[in-house]
């Protein structure tokens, strides 16, 4: 197909601001779905995506759009919302010649949305603003227009509006992507270059290669390389998403589908590398992306310690369909052997805790999730600290320094006050504000990282009531007053409920963790002592009271098997509790030291 | 299934009640508008089918089984002597009774069918808390029955009492245990109240109209009634069952012991061998699988098997809740674990928990529970319970 006709874009939007429904009404418009297969949110098959309306992975489906009697060939590359997952909608991006900016008209622009919107500018794509939910009573487009204009800096004056719910204004959205987008430049008469922008695990097919046609032709049998890894496979199948999977004979300039070869491991396909035809002529590599920085580490446990290499078989299949967190063996006295795990925020921490539960029957104790820190010994050397069990003790280290996040805060302007509060709170320094519209109002502060894990987004959102939305990056690393917080369970410091904190938070947060672990750790037999320590200074301290009394009144024969199911029922709770010493832990208490949040899900 | 050894204990359920106590979770049904004859014919039917020949020891349980007139009540028990034999053969005939269905009459109609027992659901000695549970009696009617019971000429007889329960007041109790102490009763159970699944207490406690009692007070509601009953010889011979030497209840110590047993009714389990199982706690269902079943034995709701490791758990649980004990190598055989002192978990368990304070070691051999332990019995429970997981862990690493 003549590139002209083709159309690569992505939709960039907030959760909820309607950009599933909006690409379901793109595909009806355009019966790439039959009605009757239409199920809501086409585009999110995970079960996770589905379940927590968010898109995690980037997806792919081609539409045919037929304007003034011209069949055009439209490319929907989705991407993820999640700030967790930029480095997701970087990949997809690239990919791409244009992108709809899709807000809701009546909450406005969210800091997410901006992050992703300044790398589509960055990108150099075509920027289409749709604003949605124009149908309801609240919407105003007119201010979130101007919105869109001051935090992105585009021109939002012809913002198209649309209704994805009820389909109003969808057509003009796909006219839109025709006569806006500029069609890719590629050259299907040029030697093959075909970008690798993600790629997926399926259990049958092996790896499913998503790729981007940039100049030439692919064809199915023909002999592959990639640029990066050299590595040579055949096109055994290759195609299209119409959304569901279409094979087809060739793939030209401009084309989005997908390859298929019998790649086994995720590991052997490099996101961002260059697929050129095997011997054939010489061709400049593609520009490719950086690789993602873990952000967030956490450690997982099985909880049946016999688990260690069943937890492990587990991680390397999610691997395969997850390049973008890592794992390596670790071993706590408290807890044994497991994996400390690195991820790219707190929501793919999540995600991955959840799929190795659910998709891999894991039973795991996963511990509070902390940051890399970087110590700089006596000696001068820099290590960095993944655990606070790594940090050496007081006397052996110069400095301790921490990452810093540069966070943009979007808030109803009347939260500023409660909000500036708790950026304060959590060691923020004030960089800027800027007033995006007279009610919305832009915030940025350098907050630790560590501050952001911890509880600074539950903590906003529950000051604006919902409205306020958080984007971070990392913007360097500052050294600080930071001190190890012990804590000690019946006598014993037990390492993975450790954390590294500010000396000035140490008493605050120490009280904390020992209240919700007197909580969470279920009595036993004995009085169990807590206290929080810095170095050897006991700054808290709680018992847990002995069980008194704990028996059954009636046990008869009709009763037994009920009876210890009770009992077991009760054992049951136990399954995701770790043996400490005498004392048995449950998973909820390990993200004890993680402030005011739900410890167990 | 296994075949019944002639001797297994037999326990019966009689399911009706005038009306659903507000704590009770037993399986009964409120008797009005129901096939109450309909219903005792199922019985006799699976008594035909599967009541183990010369029971050692006879429960009639409920429900309330004095519900039954003596009409019903003689066509149950002539049916039971023709298919087992009861009447020669067993040590102990026990029918759990209440109050307001317990004249002289019935009282006297029992004795002469061939019961030698009866337990008498008293409850509590105080009108407000016999409101509470929606109790179809007053408390004076329990003192007439127990005349009634004692003119009929039974020598065994039990009084059943529930304390601990929200507002109670302890020296109250205190005074009412006194009371019941006056009457001579020779076997008594007292049952801290407990918030079953499903009763309307628990739902009540859920929605805050109760309170149930500090744990510091249960433990010493516990404590005084132990103390006081046994100050009136009336020992702990379990959790929550006290009396005279010799009169202890056979048929539950039987279960206690981890032995087998047929159950017959609704809601009845039986445990034979390695198998335990029991009827459908519906009296259609149940009444189905009855007339189901033509010959042979009739299919059970439920049923699970007892491997050794997951019967030697249980064998310890239920006896350490008795003053009698455990003896590890009687456990071991009731559980047909093959293995010695020396590789036995249960037995290494309660050397441990001995250590702790937990248990002791009578002079005799058999283990029982400390005065310590005896409040946390299902802690201590729980971890003989887990002996199954540890020794089932090392056979799958096996593999």
């Amino acid at each position: 197909m003549d590139p002209k006709f083709i159309r690569n874009f992505s939709i960039i939007a907030h959760i909820d601001h309607g950009k599933s429904t909006l690409a379901d009404r793109m595909l009806e418009a355009c019966q790439a779905v039959e009605k009757r297969e239409m199920r809501a949110q086409v585009l999110d098959d995970m079960d996770l995506e589905r379940e927590r309306g968010i898109t995690i992975k980037a997806h792919a489906v081609t539409i045919w759009f037929e304007k003034e009697g011209v069949r055009y060939q439209l490319n929907l590359i989705d991407t993820p919302g999640h700030v967790d997952f930029n480095y997701e909608v970087e990949k997809s991006l690239q990919a791409c010649e244009g992108a709809l900016l899709l807000v809701d008209a009546s909450q406005g622009v969210e800091a997410q949305t901006v992050a992703n919107a300044y790398l589509a500018v960055e990108a150099d794509l075509e920027i289409i603003p749709v604003l949605n939910k124009i149908d309801l009573p609240h919407a105003r487009p007119d201010e979130i227009a101007e919105e869109i204009e001051h935090s992105i800096g585009i021109d939002a004056t012809d913002a198209l509006h649309v209704s994805a719910k009820t389909g109003a204004g969808v057509q003009k959205v796909l006219e839109a992507i025709v006569d806006r987008i500029p069609p890719p430049t590629g050259n299907p008469e040029a030697p093959l270059r075909a970008l690798i922008f993600d790629a997926v695990y399926d259990e049958f097919r092996g790896i499913i290669v998503y790729l981007r046609v940039v100049d030439g032709r692919l064809a199915k049998r023909h002999r592959v390389e990639m640029m990066g890894t050299g590595k040579m496979y055949e096109a055994v199948e290759i195609g299209r998403f119409t959304p569901q999977m279409k094979p087809t004979d060739e793939l030209t300039a401009g084309d989005v589908g997908y390859f298929i070869s019998n790649i086994k491991r995720l590991g052997d396909v490099r996101i961002g590398d260059t697929m050129v035809i095997h011997k054939g002529p010489k061709v400049e590599m593609l520009p490719g992306y950086k690789p993602p920085s873990h952000m967030v580490f956490a450690d997982f446990y099985p909880t049946n310690s016999g688990d260690f290499e069943n937890l492990r078989e587990a991680l390397e299949t999610l691997s395969l369909s997850d390049s973008s967190f890592s794992f390596e063996p670790v071993t706590s006295e408290a807890l044994g052997f497991g994996f400390r795990c690195g991820f790219l925020g707190l929501l793919h921490m999540e995600i991955i805790q959840q799929r190795l539960e659910r998709e891999h029957d894991m039973d795991m104790i996963q511990t509070a999730p902390t940051v890399t820190y970087r110590v700089e010994t006596k000696s001068g050397e820099q290590r960095e600290i993944h655990s606070p069990g790594q940090l050496p003790s007081a006397d052996q280290y110069e400095h301790l320094y921490e990452p810093i996040a540069r966070a943009t805060i979007l808030i109803p302007s009347e939260f500023i006050g409660p909000v500036m509060q708790i950026a304060n709170d959590h060691r923020g320094i004030y960089v800027r504000q800027e007033y995006l519209s007279t009610t919305r109002v832009q915030l940025v502060y350098d907050v630790p990282l560590a501050e952001i894990i911890y509880d600074f987004y539950d903590k906003l959102k529950s000051a604006t009531r919902g409205y306020g939305t958080l984007n971070y990056e990392i913007s360097g690393y500052k050294a600080d007053n930071l001190v190890k917080l012990r804590i000690l369970v019946n006598g014993s410091e037990v390492d993975a409920l450790s954390s590294i904190v500010h000396s000035e938070q140490a008493d605050p947060r120490g009280r904390a963790a020992i209240k919700k672990l007197r909580k969470e750790i279920p009595r036993h037999l004995f009085e169990i002592p807590l206290q929080a320590a810095v170095g050897g200074r006991i700054i808290a301290r709680e018992n847990i009271a002995a069980l008194r009394k704990d028996v059954t009144a009636k046990c008869y024969g009709g009763d037994i098997t009920r009876k210890r199911k009770l009992l077991e029922k009760q054992k049951e709770g136990k399954r995701r509790m770790r043996q400490v010493g005498s004392v048995e832990i449950p998973q909820s208490a390990f993200l004890a030291v993680l402030g005011d949040r739900e410890g167990s899900k | 299934m296994t075949s019944v050894a002639p001797g297994t204990p037999l326990y019966v359920h009689l399911p009706f009640c005038v009306r659903k106590c507000s704590y009770c979770d037993f399986y009964s049904v409120v008797a009005e508008g129901q096939d109450i004859d309909g219903v005792l014919d199922a019985l006799l039917h699976e008594l035909r089918l599967r009541a183990p020949e010369r029971p050692r020891t006879v429960f009639l349980g409920g429900g309330t089984p004095s519900f039954f007139s003596v009409d019903q009540l003689a066509r149950f028990f002539d049916e039971l002597e023709r298919c087992t034999g009861f009447r020669t053969a067993s040590e102990e005939v026990t029918v759990e009774c209440n109050p307001e269905s317990l004249d002289a009459d019935k009282a006297r109609a029992l004795f002469e069918l061939g019961a030698n027992r009866l337990s008498i659901g008293v409850q509590s000695l105080r009108p407000e808390i016999l409101e509470l549970f929606d109790r179809p009696h007053r408390v004076e009617d329990s003192w007439v029955a127990w005349e009634a019971a004692r003119a009929a000429g039974f020598q065994r007889l039990s009084l059943d009492v529930i304390y601990a329960v929200p507002g109670q007041d302890l020296a109250q109790w205190e005074r009412d245990v006194a009371t019941l102490l006056a009457h001579g009763p020779r076997h008594v159970s007292a049952y801290n109240l407990a918030f079953e699944e499903g009763t309307r207490f628990t739902r009540w406690l859920a929605e805050g109209r109760l309170e149930a009692l500090p744990e510091e007070l249960e433990l010493a509601f516990f404590e005084s009634t132990r103390r006081l009953l046994a100050e009136a010889g009336l020992e702990a011979y379990e959790v929550s069952n006290f009396a005279l030497t010799g009169h202890e209840c056979r048929h539950n110590l039987n279960y206690w012991a981890n032995g087998d047993y047929v159950g017959i009714g609704p809601s009845a389990a039986s445990k034979l061998g390695r198998t335990r199982f029991g009827n459908a706690r519906s009296l259609s269902s149940w009444r189905a699988a009855v007339a189901g079943a033509s010959s042979g034995l009739a299919s059970p709701d439920w049923s699970e098997t007892l491997t050794p490791p997951k019967s030697l758990g249980e064998t310890w649980w239920l006896g350490l809740r008795t003053r009698r004990g455990v003896s590890a190598h009687a456990a071991r055989a009731t559980a047909e674990w093959s293995g010695s002192d020396a590789n036995d978990p249960a037995l290494a368990l309660a050397r441990e928990l001995a250590a702790q304070g937990w248990l002791t070691q009578q002079p005799a051999g058999g283990w029982t529970l400390t005065e310590r332990g005896l409040p946390v019995a299902d802690a201590i429970a729980r971890r003989f319970l887990d002996v199954e997981e540890s020794v089932r862990a090392p056979v799958e690493a096996r593999e």
